[in-house]
């Protein structure tokens, strides 16, 4: 490989990482919110991106304007997640359940979703959305990328920053930390648990639904696509399981890597790289990028 | 001593069943012939399966309205195998040992199918494929497994390699495929016929759940090769087409029949008309798709399944190639005759050339190759429709046995 | 004298169901039983590390893997008796799970899950690829397995040897719930500080755990072998822990009884679903909801563990990266 080829191939690698990052960025954001204030990993966070794409599609299929279908899908996926909180969580907790069956129970959503998405008849063939940013080139030094790529950049950045003022500065975003840390003791304050815990759940699901309207023109949306989830949770790892600005370093670190392991050493070990990228991570650093330090349980 | 009567009983019951059996196969009466079909009826892979199988009964009740087979009746019945080997043996070991099939007719999948090779070969019970192709059963051939009647994966790499040789005039080749078996048989064929031609061939192989596919086609491009051909699915497949666009690879790009389910949903999802002004598609029915040739399969499931065919999505692509393994069991089982057993259709099956309209090329059984079908029609496709070329680019692949 | 509980009439009632069935039912039905062994030891594997020793390790699958392609190697090579070939299949995955036993003493909970989790996806990809050993993406034929002459070519031959090794694991689970060695794990379970205080080496415990469960998944991976001549990676993936893990909790975790009955119930309900066509995932989906909805402890909860705490029970991110709890 010659000298410019090495440069082009880093120039491309590292901004076209970027941009696919920034896809797994906003996925972990969804799953950081969630898991830092009811300590949940969700393991259906794939399959409730999915579910926006399929909304967006049936929508459209039905014949209703783009214009309607964005608002209308942001509303039903935040709606699917707020009523699994309410009605499937809740009553977990009250029936005493603890940390896996959590998991458990997200895994059905999982199971749950997928299944329904097949009924829809769109099923089988990968789909694409009206794009709302363009797929023009926009030429950056030797590589290119499109303007869609950067607008999905901009947009988990701009995402991160309101979620993180969110969670710092309002009432609702320090009642959801409050809820987070301790929830006995938020209870004792006067925050009303069920009610946080269904906000956070139904943030979650716009910040997928955005990430599906936005990103389905650049990865297609199809039965599989939840797989993408775990390149978000390896996002999330990487930066740190509860730091919001962590996830999108951790997003974009996995995007840049993957691209960078398949330029340089192979297309087969892409595929490998961010499980590698877990386990490093927590073998040398396991709070991640911008974690807080790891306390130990108390007894 | 109750115990041990009622034992015994049922032991010589067991051995009467067992004796009955061995005089006539299974699943045949005077007036039915049982025939055990299987595939992905659920799950990720649902498209290979469910309209597929609808496909072949609709044949095969047609069949039965015109009076059957030697006056036989053919009797179904339908096995979910979810598109992975557990599941498709479970499925395969109910229609044999619990309801008795004559012989099966089935699998969509191909790394499941061949997971059920040995269990077959020691029952000795025919299969004929379904949409699968299945290659990794029929590599050395086994007497009772008949497979590729939508095209064998060995095929479609030697034939594109030869179509980019011999029409778009290549002499040097990027080749993109898939890290599973599938691409493992595409691509064995084609560096053979790379090779055969002088040909020289750049390969990636990519995982078919990657999201981006900028390392793959910037490596392409580097090696700057006179045609792409991508032997993807079809989601790769347009991230790929998309992604040259945007890299600026402006060369012609050939599509193989894995990646060209939809055509039309293919061009709209890269979105863009200009990634198609040099783009061909590769193709394993007897015409374009919406053709005058097939027109007669789709009015048919329209007349069978009226609901099915209102709803969107259906019929799903691979739908025809339920009639064509149909259609060859039913002229194998005509050519037998009134007394029909398995190994007299396993060597009837082994002797099959049959045209059957619906794919590209006949279905040829020989005793030494039981792959199907090996022809492709190849198209120019500039976005919206697509112009069938003329010309037969046939893969110049066989089978040799690796010397022990 | 010996008091007659419940679980020996369940166990006897299904001994004798077990010694009848290869007479009255073809080998379809033989078929589903063994698998649904394998997925018994499995379950008792995962009962081991998880529901004794709470460590929650995410990577059973891979172990399985080993064991299936360690003894189908080793009896493609040289056809020993296949209790050799399944002994060496559960040694190597011990010893690996020793090693991954390592990644338990720098985290718990929910980045041991995560961690482990993504040493299984790892672990899948080399199985994928690494096709001199594995035969990679076109997946490994397994010769039929020897035992002293015998070959064991159906589902009906296999299926003595796999009932037997099943009670063989299912014995030894029982008898390390019930042993000193059991009750250090599940001390180290609730609190290894506390445990250490006891004089309890909860380091060695947590190893010891996850070796102990390598091993009963790499026997479960011999026992495949008995009965499936084909094995390929695809199904040897996330998707299989997930299965495992579900049935453990549902079945009650922390319980013997409940990992059995989990494998079970699950093994039966999978094959049965496989009826329901399309709609099997959404009933799937809500079977899943429903348990941990309604009877989240699983249907036979664990007896010993005391249910009320004093302190409110974390999720899985426990309060290893959280302020202190009351």
């Amino acid at each position: 490989m010659t000298l410019s080829d090495i440069s082009l191939f880093l120039q491309q690698g590292v901004l076209s990482g970027l941009s696919t990052g920034s896809v797994y960025a906003l996925l972990a954001i969804a799953i950081v919110s969630v898991f830092k204030t009811t300590d949940v990993p969700n393991f259906a966070q794939g399959e409730i991106f999915m579910a926006g794409g399929y909304i967006a599609l049936v929508l459209l299929a039905a014949g209703v304007s783009y214009a309607a279908v964005i608002p209308l899908t942001l509303v039903a996926v935040g709606a699917i997640t707020a009523l699994f909180q309410r009605v499937v969580m809740e009553r977990v907790t009250s029936s005493k359940g603890v940390g896996v069956q959590f998991v458990i129970a997200t895994l059905g959503l999982a199971y749950a979703i997928k299944g329904l998405v097949r009924q829809t008849g769109l099923g089988d063939t990968p789909r694409s959305l009206p794009a709302l940013v363009s797929s023009d080139a926009v030429p950056i030094g030797d590589a290119v990328l499109t303007r869609l790529d950067i607008a999905i950049f901009v947009a988990a950045v701009v995402v991160m920053v309101l979620i993180y003022l969110m969670f710092t500065y309002t009432r609702i975003g320090k009642a959801m930390r409050a809820v987070g840390m301790n929830p006995r003791a938020a209870q004792i304050v006067g925050i009303r648990l069920s009610r946080i815990r269904m906000l956070v759940w139904a943030m979650s699901g716009v910040i997928s639904a955005i990430a599906a309207l936005l990103i389905t023109p650049k990865v297609l949306v199809t039965p599989d696509i939840a797989h993408i989830a775990i390149l978000a949770y390896a996002a999330a790892i990487v930066g740190g399981f509860t730091s919001l600005p962590g996830a999108v370093i951790g997003g974009l670190v996995i995007g840049v890597v993957e691209n960078l392991v398949g330029l340089f050493i192979s297309t087969n070990a892409i595929v490998v790289a961010p499980f590698l990228a877990i386990l490093v991570t927590l073998i040398v650093r396991p709070q991640g990028l911008l974690g807080g330090k790891v306390q130990v349980k108390k007894v | 001593m109750k115990l041990s009567k009622s034992f015994a009983v049922a032991l010589a019951a067991t051995v009467v069943a067992f004796g009955a059996s061995a005089q006539s196969d299974p699943g045949l009466t005077d007036k039915t012939i049982k025939i055990g079909m299987f595939g992905p009826l659920s799950g990720n892979s649902m498209a290979y399966g469910f309209d597929v199988i609808n496909a072949a009964k609709m044949y095969y009740d047609k069949v039965n309205k015109e009076g059957g087979v030697h006056g036989r009746k053919i009797e179904l019945v339908v096995e979910d195998d979810r598109c992975n080997a557990n599941d498709l043996l479970a499925a395969v070991k109910k229609l044999v040992e619990q309801d008795q099939v004559f012989m099966l007719n089935g699998g969509g999948c191909s790394s499941a199918v061949v997971g059920a090779r040995e269990y077959i070969d020691r029952m000795k019970v025919p299969l004929v494929m379904q949409a699968a192709s299945g290659d990794g059963a029929l590599y050395p051939p086994s007497r009772y497994i008949f497979g590729a009647l939508s095209i064998s994966q060995y095929a479609v790499g030697g034939s594109i390699v030869e179509f980019a040789s011999q029409y778009l005039k290549a002499k040097k080749i990027g080749y993109i495929n898939h890290d599973d078996a599938y691409g493992s048989w595409n691509l064995e064929a084609a560096r053979f016929q790379a090779k055969k031609n002088g040909v020289d061939l750049s390969v990636e192989s990519i995982n078919p759940t990657l999201t981006d596919v900028t390392a793959p086609m910037l490596k392409i491009r580097a090696a700057n090769p006179d045609v792409l051909l991508i032997a993807t699915y079809d989601r790769p497949a347009s991230l790929l087409v998309k992604k040259a666009l945007e890299l600026g690879f402006n060369k012609p790009i050939v599509i193989t029949v894995n990646g060209t389910a939809d055509t039309k949903q293919l061009a709209a999802n890269v979105g863009n008309k200009d990634a198609f002004k040099n783009v061909y598609t590769q193709g394993l029915l007897a015409d374009v798709p919406g053709g005058p040739k097939l027109k007669w399969v789709y009015d048919m499931y329209k007349s069978y399944y009226p609901e099915l065919a209102a709803k969107p999505g259906h019929p799903t692509t691979y739908m025809p190639e339920g009639i064509t393994p149909a259609k060859v069991i039913v002229e194998a089982l005509q050519k037998i005759g009134p007394n029909p057993t398995r190994e007299k259709l396993a060597d009837v099956l082994a002797n099959t050339n049959l045209d059957t309209g619906i794919t590209a090329g006949p279905i040829v059984f020989t005793p030494t190759d039981h792959a199907g079908q090996k022809s492709a029609i190849y198209m120019k496709f500039d976005g919206e429709s697509e112009t069938l070329l003329p010309g037969v680019y046939r893969s110049s692949w066989t089978y040799a046995p690796i010397a022990k | 004298m010996k008091k007659v509980t419940l679980d020996h009439v369940a166990l006897l009632a299904a001994f004798a169901v077990l010694c009848v069935l290869p007479f009255v039912a073809t080998g379809y039905v033989l078929y589903v039983v063994n698998l649904l062994m394998v997925f018994v030891v499995l379950a008792l594997g995962m009962h081991v590390v998880i529901g004794e020793c709470g460590q929650f390790a995410l990577s059973h699958t891979a172990f399985y893997g080993i064991g299936i392609y360690t003894a189908g190697l080793i009896n493609a090579t040289w056809h020993p008796p296949f209790v050799v070939s399944i002994i060496a299949g559960g040694l190597l995955s011990a010893a690996i799970g020793y090693l991954i036993g390592f990644l338990a003493l720098r985290m718990r909970d929910i980045y041991l899950a995560l961690a482990t989790f993504a040493f299984g996806e790892a672990m899948q990809w080399v199985f994928l690829n690494w096709e001199g050993v594995t035969g990679g993406s076109n997946g490994m034929r397994l010769q039929p397995a020897d035992f002293f002459g015998l070959k064991l070519t159906n589902d009906l031959q296999a299926y003595p040897f796999v009932i037997a090794l099943t009670a063989l694991m299912l014995w030894l689970t029982v008898a390390i719930s019930r042993s000193q060695f059991g009750s250090a794990l599940r001390a180290v379970r609730e609190s290894d500080v506390a445990a250490t205080a006891m004089g309890i080496n909860a380091r060695a415990m947590k190893q010891a755990a996850f070796a102990i469960s390598g091993a009963f998944a790499g026997v479960a991976g011999g026992m495949y072998t008995l009965f499936v001549s084909f094995i390929h990676p695809e199904s040897l993936g996330f998707q299989t822990t997930i299965l495992v893990l579900t049935m453990v909790v549902v079945g009650g975790i922390g319980s013997v009884r409940g990992a059995v009955a989990g494998a079970i119930f699950f093994g039966i309900i999978s094959e049965l679903l496989r009826q329901a066509l399309s709609l099997q995932e959404i009933i799937y989906g809500a079977i899943l909801m429903g348990f941990m909805m309604f009877k989240p402890r699983g249907l036979f909860a664990d007896r010993k563990r005391r249910v009320a705490r004093p302190v409110p029970q974390d999720g899985l991110g426990g309060g290893a990266m959280k302020g202190s709890r009351a």
